[in-house]
């Protein structure tokens, strides 16, 4: 059984309209009308069980919800097929908001809520509950941002819990909060860099310096590196090989970015566990990403489109 | 059916040990009327509903009485709720629990409901741990 970790969820809430008009002088009033819209649960972790759920893999969810977004985000990966075992906190669960323009899909707007503030009490209770569950883990995943009141230590510290209860364990998130768990050893990392293009001091900004740095992150003991290059394509690292995977897909045919990346690493797991080897889980997990940017649904839960991307992705050593 | 194909996929569960006080705060946000107890293994040792906290705030006589009006007033009831907030709700808790497995027909939990009286069923595996809940609710919504 695989557990996902988001302390910090949301509802998330997606727009699409012609274009998005922006008040530029004072009392200027605009009103823009969507064509279109979506609300889902949303947060890393969230879209990573998603993924597995909708790939028949057995995972619970856990973080902090409040509120009458946290009752959407529960209900709405019951309904997915998720087993939630959230904390309930007395703030609220945030709203991100994403607006996509018509022939702009690649370049969202995007506005993510800072989130609620957890009190020592309810981090407690979350602790305890985590400490019960990654009992029956294989893997865990630990993704996403956190929200105020927690310590960016936090991911090293639940990684040496899961560890030392025997479960292998997923990172994707960025900034303090990563750089702090690697001491702890996980077994992939996956840096955000949508916010924090710096990751082991360095800009992630060519081949090379990703190399550089995915390797100094081996060395300590982490299995597997991996960071997006560019749209269609990531470079991946482990002790012995550097890989390279990228498919030639046309980026207009993309319809919504947001939780591709989280279909990766859902991709990646979703093989992991079932014992595929390295190279056929980096493929699939392309293929994930891909096809969940291809589909206006932030996750495509369709196991035949995914292989059917499969074909296209190519996975080359470095 | 089988009871995995129509249940709650929840794990909201509280130890043993925790005061009545955030016994409460959970009831209230999680909108659960009860929840499961379990220990620190995730096998289920109990159950603990709103009932079972208002049957303690109440004057022991109470159920001798035919209804709530002879209560003198409710202040009674929020001092002894004030009370024993902060006692750990293994002592109010029922030991007693009926659950079913996942393998179960959806039948044997829509009869124990009933039989019963309960809003919902503890979901276990075959070690005893919770794994989920059927709702009556999820048995209506079945049946439909």
């Amino acid at each position: 059984m695989i557990v996902t970790v988001t302390l910090n969820p949301a509802v998330d809430k997606v727009y699409w309209v012609d274009s998005l008009k922006i008040c530029q002088i004072t009392q200027e009033e605009f009103l823009t009308r969507a064509s279109r819209s979506s609300t889902s649960a949303g947060g890393k972790g969230v879209n990573v069980s998603r993924f597995l759920s909708a790939f028949g893999l057995d995972n619970v969810a856990m973080g902090f919800v409040g509120g009458n977004t946290g009752h959407v985000v529960v209900r709405y990966l019951q309904n997915k097929g998720v087993t939630t075992n959230f904390t309930w906190i007395h703030d609220e669960t945030r709203i991100n908001v994403t607006v996509i323009e018509s022939g702009r899909d690649l370049n969202p707007n995007l506005i993510n809520e800072r989130g609620p503030q957890i009190t020592q009490p309810e981090l407690d209770r979350f602790m305890r509950r985590y400490r019960r569950m990654v009992k029956r883990a294989s893997w865990v995943v630990l993704a996403g941002s956190l929200p105020l009141g927690i310590d960016p230590g936090i991911y090293a510290e639940l990684t040496t819990i899961a560890r030392d209860s025997g479960a292998k364990v997923a990172i994707s998130a960025g900034g303090e909060a990563l750089s702090r768990a690697l001491v702890a050893c996980p077994t992939i990392v996956k840096p955000d860099t949508r916010e924090h293009i710096l990751f082991k001091g360095k800009e992630l900004t060519s081949i090379e310096a990703i190399v550089e740095a995915g390797k100094s992150v081996v060395t300590c003991g982490v299995e597997l590196v991996v960071v997006s290059h560019h749209v269609t394509g990531d470079i991946a690292i482990t002790e012995d090989a550097v890989w390279e995977i990228k498919t030639d897909v046309e980026t207009a045919l993309f319809k919504n970015i947001v939780g591709a990346d989280d279909a990766f690493l859902g991709g990646i797991l979703y093989k992991l566990a079932a014992g595929a080897a390295m190279e056929e889980a980096l493929r699939f997990g392309l293929a994930s990403g891909i096809a969940s940017a291809e589909s206006e649904k932030k996750i495509c839960e369709s196991h035949e489109i995914v292989e059917s991307e499969m074909e296209k992705v190519v996975v080359s050593r470095l | 059916m089988k009871v995995r194909e129509i249940m709650t996929r929840d794990l909201t569960a509280v130890e043993k040990d925790i005061p009545v006080r955030e016994l409460i705060f959970i009831l209230d946000n999680a909108e659960m009327p009860n929840v499961p107890v379990v220990n620190e293994e995730g096998v289920l040792i109990g159950f603990i509903s709103e009932k079972d906290l208002i049957r303690a705030a109440l004057p022991g006589y109470f159920e001798m009485l035919h209804s709530a009006s002879f209560i003198p007033d409710m202040n009674q009831l929020a001092g002894k709720l004030a009370q024993i907030s902060e006692e750990p709700i293994e002592k109010y808790m029922s030991t007693d629990v009926v659950s079913v497995t996942m393998e179960d027909d959806d039948l044997r939990a829509a009869d124990l409901i009933i039989r019963k009286g309960v809003k919902n069923l503890p979901v276990v595996d075959e070690e005893g741990r919770l794994v989920g809940r059927v709702r009556r609710i999820d048995l209506l919504r079945h049946f439909l």
